[in-house]
């Protein structure tokens, strides 16, 4: 397993509804990421299809693996690079019943996914309607250390990143979708996230505009003390790349010792509480 | 919550970067050669000019002058020239006077008294000329409603409200006015009291029946979820009168909310179609 890591944050904007545009788009941001020495190269939330995309979510969710996997797959092979993407997932049992998903592949094919446990229905985001939350947190042993992968909403949440992290993530990687107004929110989680896990946290959100909505971009890679490493630019698309080295964590550690410091016998509360609620 | 001026305070800038960049957005995405909308010489119109102007270049946005006898001010000419001046902006002006007596003399049932019905009719017209040159030139028309008219219903259906693209609908008139000053529209602008020229005399705030300093904060606080009670206490307002604005801008929901039907199909138009826009 690599110590030090070169990680790529492409805050690309994407064509609603057009997976091949989509395609195109990330395979020529993976070859940019190659070029700067990059081992991983990170899209946002649906960066496959494009967040507003409405009823026709149902024509373009695909099953993992599938078409779309494959051509991702090929391109991570082909580079010997690693690739998180988001995109509609459909169930392999039912034809109709759709997840929020994020998916890793490597240089040796596809790794795991992760399926939105939390989703926003309220405001402009209705993804109840359509997409059904997935149960599980996702920790994946890489060659690149142990990746947990979040989704945007989901970092709202502390235990979904900690449950990556009680699974030994080093890096977080959380893939947004997130419109201007809420900005403020996203600056200050993403930091928290990081600093209560003492781990890397790495915010890919998307930009451009769909249906009126504008999203912001400010992709991040977060040091596991909240210090913000590289940051794209608001607004607009672009690529930032830099390097990250697990050896950090560990002094992090020692000197805010949160993971040391965790009591257990909270979370059973906390479900409780949460039940009464 | 406290309700006092500065809950409408703005980052100016980035708004009106927001704004420009939806604009160039639509216009890129739909191919269009640039937009048109009716250029009255008031306060939002001419604000969406400006940003339009901003976002494209002066030389892709046409403004239409579309005065008529009963309500026609030269002022409101100047103004509308001003900005065509000052942003390089094509521009067209068409007196729509003789069109509307022609409706007014071949609608049978046409009532001179009835000055809304009336006033209808000329939003409405000034519409139909703004699609003829946005068909002809193939332009998007921008709207240059605002969000305190169109949550208070103070528009016509069908009229000035029809447009392809709103950019500053999501804007209290009092950020209108000082995204305006920022943008460089004319102070003497700004200060005109804003009228939809429907009939002589007409000016908003006195139909409305309250200054838009304060009807801005009401809908503020409807817009948050603020009671009617604690709206009217903050605000010093009688409950009955804040309530009489959350009822207004309820029952216009139908202005704001078209295509409606009865459900009689597996998806229907209006209700379950989810369909991007594009």
């Amino acid at each position: 397993m690599k110590q030090k890591i070169r990680v790529a944050l492409a805050q690309i904007s994407c064509a609603q509804g057009a997976k091949e545009v989509n395609l195109k788009r990330i395979e020529e941001s993976v070859v940019k990421a190659k070029k700067l020495s990059s081992d991983l190269v990170i899209f946002p939330e649906l960066s496959l299809t494009g967040y507003v995309v409405r009823d026709q979510i149902y024509e373009l969710a695909e099953t993992i693996p599938g078409p779309s996997t494959d051509i991702i797959e090929n391109l991570a092979r082909k580079t010997k690079m690693h690739i998180v993407f988001g995109m509609p997932e459909l169930s392999e049992k039912t034809q109709a019943t759709i997840y929020n998903s994020a998916v890793l592949t490597g240089p040796n094919g596809f790794i795991g996914k992760y399926r939105k446990m939390h989703l926003p229905t309220h405001s402009v985001f209705e993804e109840k309607r359509y997409f059904r939350p997935g149960y599980q947190a996702a920790a994946f042993s890489t060659e690149l250390g142990k990746i947990g992968l979040i989704i945007c909403y989901d970092i709202f949440f502390p235990e979904i990143s900690r449950l990556t992290r009680l699974e030994g993530s080093q890096l977080i990687i959380c893939i947004s979708a997130s419109p201007g107004i809420r900005r403020s929110f996203f600056e200050i989680l993403t930091s928290a996230r990081a600093i209560e896990n003492t781990a890397f946290l790495a915010y890919v959100n998307l930009v451009g505009i769909e249906d009126g909505l504008q999203f912001w971009g400010g992709s991040r890679l977060i040091g596991p003390q909240g210090k913000v490493i590289v940051k794209a630019k608001y607004d607009e698309e672009d690529l930032v790349t830099c390097e990250i080295d697990y050896a950090d964590i560990r002094s992090v550690e020692t000197f805010v010792p949160t993971l040391k410091d965790l009591r257990p016998e909270l979370f059973e509360e906390l479900r409780k509480s949460a039940e009464k609620l | 919550m406290e309700l006092t001026s500065s809950v409408l305070d703005m980052d100016l800038r980035n708004v009106e970067t927001q704004i420009t960049r939806f604009i160039k957005e639509y216009f890129e995405k739909t191919s269009s050669e640039g937009v048109v909308l009716g250029l009255s010489g008031g306060i939002d119109s001419c604000t969406v000019a400006a940003l339009s102007a901003k976002a494209i270049g002066g030389r892709r946005v046409l403004g239409l002058m579309l005065p008529e006898r009963e309500t026609y001010h030269e002022e409101d000419i100047k103004h509308a020239q001003a900005i065509i001046a000052k942003f390089k902006l094509k521009s067209q002006l068409c007196d729509i006077t003789s069109i509307l007596e022609a409706f007014y003399g071949a609608i049978p049932v046409f009532e001179i008294s009835e000055k809304v019905s009336k006033g209808n009719i000329k939003a409405r017209t000034r519409m139909i000329y703004i699609y003829y040159y946005a068909n002809k030139l193939n332009l998007l028309v921008c709207g240059s409603s605002d969000k305190s008219e169109t949550m208070m219903g103070y528009f016509t259906k069908w009229g000035d409200v029809a447009a392809d693209i709103y950019p500053i609908m999501d804007l209290y008139k009092t950020q209108v006015r000082k995204l305006a000053k920022h943008a460089g529209v004319p102070e003497e602008i700004i200060m005109k009291p804003p009228s939809p020229s429907l009939w002589p005399g007409q000016t908003a705030e006195r139909e409305l029946g309250i200054k838009y300093e304060t009807l801005d904060l009401v809908l503020y606080g409807l817009e948050h979820f603020m009671t009617v009670k604690e709206i009217a206490e903050q605000l010093v307002l009688e409950e009955e009168f804040v309530n009489g604005i959350k009822l207004k801008w309820l029952s216009a929901e139908h202005k704001r909310r078209m295509l409606l039907t009865t459900k009689l199909a597996y998806r229907t138009v209006g209700a379950d179609f989810r369909l991007r826009r594009g």
